[in-house]
């Protein structure tokens, strides 16, 4: 099971952005990166980026990344460590959690506006995962 | 963790007079032409207090876009309103929200407009909503939805900074509402509670106003169509349509939204008839998942309107009220609709009305529920 986060955590993500379904029908004009920011908190020590390079309902690419050596991308999904361990537990409501300021979500609003249900799946996507915390 | 968000509410026969208390020097009225005519802007004008100085802009169109919306924001910034009173329908109030945005922050953009982040608006003026028809619950929502310039489109633009302060719900400006008007508007509360109901962002704020909206709209709406001055049914169905309106507010919208607005895009459609048209065929595709949800909704219907599922009811109430469910009766050609069908899967797509309806919906789900409609 891998951990989150690791290589083989965002392997295992990439993988089930893939395989959803619901993903690439919601996504299939989409075109632009993410970084999911994982967030130094008491739990975790360090700010590491996951980086998705997205395109047509799939992910061409995907890479674990320290502060700083991160690709640009066009949008940034952001959060402290304990809140990604629930968001991936299926706790949180991947867009509610950006309203009550769980996560802060970065980028061309016009463009997300319409991609606000594909946005949502992505996130998603994460408690699709067999993951292990540290 | 979540939020309850709602104005402070005045209501019932005589609330108008709430204006004369309002401690503002320099107040925009924002209505738009026909209620200028109908000496409405002039009764708010005598309402205010005596020493208020009062601006006002009334050329919005039906589906304003931003730029119509914020077509006088040169002389609005020069008469430095400390208080901004939208009277008139959802367009009117939701164009009087984008004033308060632009105002407040004329440094941002039409799409900077969102939930996201903090705005600092509402320090700029306080707002005060006045609906002049009883359904669409703008003056109870942190929404606006402003037409784009360049397509069609209808963009749902939030900012919890955007509520107003105060709605007042006056019956009196009601009664005068015509037949179309009062139908559409009614359907579209309706809408508008049947979908924070069995909504994924539902709560028990949202859930008991939505019960007691229907409650109110279903059980008054047949009186306020036999005799449109009932004062008594017409304060009903008003406070019925706001409460669906703060229902859905601080819960979501469903799939029948986001089929309307494609659809109110591309024809001119108006909302509630567009929302109504396809609800009947969203409430049976959502069936499969709050089917006792739909019952415990159902059973509020007065019984000489109820069927055995809340599918059926809503077709029989919508019978005798005149609400199409199908797009012929909505006076759009087949051939036109047909025509349209992947534009209106592609907005439909797009819509947030997607992200909290209780059942998850793929573009095949979509065509289906598009078809339905044809008849
Ligand atoms: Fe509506």
């Amino acid at each position: 099971m891998p951990v989150f986060p690791s290589n083989d955590w965002v392997n295992s993500f990439v993988e089930e952005i893939n395989r959803n379904r619901k993903y690439e029908d919601t996504a299939k004009d989409w075109e632009g990166d993410f970084n999911f920011v994982v967030e130094k908190d008491q739990k975790f020590h360090e700010t590491v980026y996951i980086y998705l390079d997205l395109y047509h309902g799939k992910c061409r690419r995907g890479g674990l990344y320290a502060a700083g050596e991160a690709p640009k991308a066009a949008f940034y999904y952001s959060g402290p460590y304990q809140n990604w361990v629930r968001l991936i537990n299926g706790e949180f409501d991947p867009l509610k959690a950006v309203l009550v300021g769980k996560f802060k979500l970065k980028g061309s609003m016009m463009k997300i506006m319409r991609y606000t249900a594909a946005a949502k799946e992505l996130v998603r996507t994460a408690n699709l995962v067999d993951t292990q915390f540290e | 963790m979540w939020y309850y968000r709602s104005p402070t509410i005045v209501f019932g026969e005589d609330s108008l007079s709430f204006l004369n208390s309002v401690k503002s020097r320099r107040c925009l009225i924002v209505s738009d032409r026909n209620l200028e005519k109908a000496g409405i802007v002039d009764n708010i004008k005598e309402l205010l207090p005596e020493d208020c100085r009062t601006m006002i802009f009334s050329s919005i169109d039906q589906e304003p876009t931003f730029s119509q919306m914020t077509s006088a924001m040169d002389s609005i910034m020069k008469f430095k309103p400390d208080h901004i009173v939208a009277v008139g329908g959802g367009s009117v109030i939701d164009t009087a929200k984008v004033i308060l945005f632009r105002y407040a922050r004329p440094d941002l953009d039409f799409y900077d407009l969102t939930p996201l982040e903090y705005l600092g608006i509402k320090e700029a003026a306080k707002l005060i909503a006045i609906p002049t028809t009883s359904g669409t619950g703008s003056e109870c929502s942190w929404a606006a939805v402003v037409s784009d310039e360049r397509e069609k489109r209808k963009n749902e633009l939030a900012s919890s900074e955007i509520l107003p302060d105060y709605a007042i719900l006056d019956p009196a400006v009601v009664t005068g509402l015509p037949r179309k008007q009062t139908v559409s508007t009614a359907v579209d509360a309706m809408t508008h509670a049947i979908e924070a109901y069995v909504s994924t962002w539902r709560n028990f704020y949202s859930d008991a106003l939505a019960e007691k909206a229907l409650e109110l709209i279903t059980g008054n709406i047949a009186e306020v169509l036999h005799d449109p001055g009932d004062i008594q049914a017409r304060n009903s169905v008003h406070i019925g349509a706001s409460m669906a309106g703060s229902s859905f507010s601080n819960s979501q919208i469903g799939l029948a939204h986001a089929l309307g607005h494609a659809l109110g895009a591309i024809f001119k459609v108006p909302h509630g008839t567009s929302v109504g048209l396809f609800l009947p065929a969203v409430v049976e595709f959502n069936s499969t998942v709050v089917h006792d949800r739909y019952d415990r909704l159902n059973s509020i219907f007065p019984e000489s309107m109820r069927d055995k599922t809340l599918a059926g009811s809503l077709r029989k109430i919508f019978a005798t009220m005149g609400q199409p469910v199908h797009i012929s009766d909505a006076g759009i050609s087949k051939d036109s609709y047909n025509a349209a069908k992947p534009s209106l899967e592609k907005l439909a797509m797009e819509s947030t009305g997607l992200v909290a309806n209780p059942r998850e919906s793929e573009s095949a789900d979509i065509h289906m529920l598009l078809e339905e409609v044809m008849g």
